[in-house]
């Protein structure tokens, strides 16, 4: 695995667990149902081998001034509280579990431009269910883990950037 | 006063509709990309636009850029997780009258749409 300096992993974690805390504080904007500490644990480095992914997930790719991938992957509890309290809908699919998914990744990842600015280029979502048959992270790259916690949910911001 | 709202993910689609229930606005249509945005504003010439920035096909600025030239008229709100400077500085150099960033504060939202009511 490549070397990774104390400087560069805390200044990358400490970017993504803002953009993290923005997203589940501002909930409580949108219902007061929704009013939940967000709880970051303490970033490390991924294993080789560790996929760390839960049930269902939301990956951006990202090119221009850092080359690699960022993803969210949580359980379907933690995307169908989320989708009640936007949406409102009874009726909740795996087709909605899977896009507020990929809303969640992109909004993150979107909002960590403020610092790395616009050469910081984000693609559209790319969402899954399970494990994907091809999960490749950057070579030679070390990826972050950040445990989250909102309610009682589980989830992972896992950032593998060059 | 009538509304087309652009974005790829259905979630925000159906929550932006949520936000704005309030205001009584003819929801003509929802696209999920800048292709299908610039069909319906050709066919229907929406008032107000809510426009996502990061989209498959046709991303919004570009879209952004159609829409004023098919449809100048038009109030095109921008809603984008692209929280950097540059990013807002194009959407209103294109001729964006609202930049918002994602999460969305619906409160934001709604003073955003009361000033293109009152204007």
């Amino acid at each position: 695995m490549n070397t990774v300096s104390k400087q560069d992993f805390e200044n990358t974690c400490k970017l993504f667990i803002a953009a993290i805390h923005k997203y589940f504080n501002h909930l409580s904007k949108v219902s007061p149902t929704a009013i939940a500490p967000s709880e970051t644990g303490v970033p490390y480095v991924k294993e080789p081998g560790d996929l760390v992914l839960k049930e269902f997930t939301g990956m951006i790719g990202i090119s221009g001034n850092r080359k690699g991938i960022v993803y969210f992957s949580g359980q379907r509890e933690i995307f169908e509280d989320l989708l009640k309290v936007f949406t409102k809908l009874d009726e909740i699919t795996d087709e909605r579990v899977l896009d507020m998914a990929g809303e969640v990744s992109n909004v993150i990842a979107g909002n960590v431009r403020e610092t790395f600015g616009q050469d910081f280029m984000i693609s559209v979502p790319i969402v899954f269910q399970g494990k994907p048959s091809s999960l490749k992270f950057p070579e030679d790259v070390p990826v972050f883990v950040i445990p989250i916690k909102w309610k009682k949910y589980e989830a992972y911001m896992v950032i593998g950037l060059e | 006063m009538t509304l087309l709202i652009v974005d790829d993910s259905m979630v925000m689609r159906d929550t932006i509709e949520q936000y704005l229930s309030d205001y009584g606005l003819d929801i003509i249509g929802t696209a999920s990309n800048g292709r299908e945005a610039i069909q319906i504003v050709e066919d229907k010439k929406p008032d107000i636009i809510t426009l996502d920035i990061t989209m498959p096909e046709m991303d919004g600025l570009e879209c952004l850029e159609k829409i004023m030239e098919v449809h100048p008229e038009a109030n095109v709100m921008i809603v984008t997780a692209l929280a950097d400077k540059y990013t807002g500085l194009q959407a209103i150099d294109k001729g964006a009258v609202g930049f918002f960033l994602k999460p969305v504060d619906p409160d934001e939202l709604k003073e955003g749409f009361n000033e293109i009511l009152e204007n």
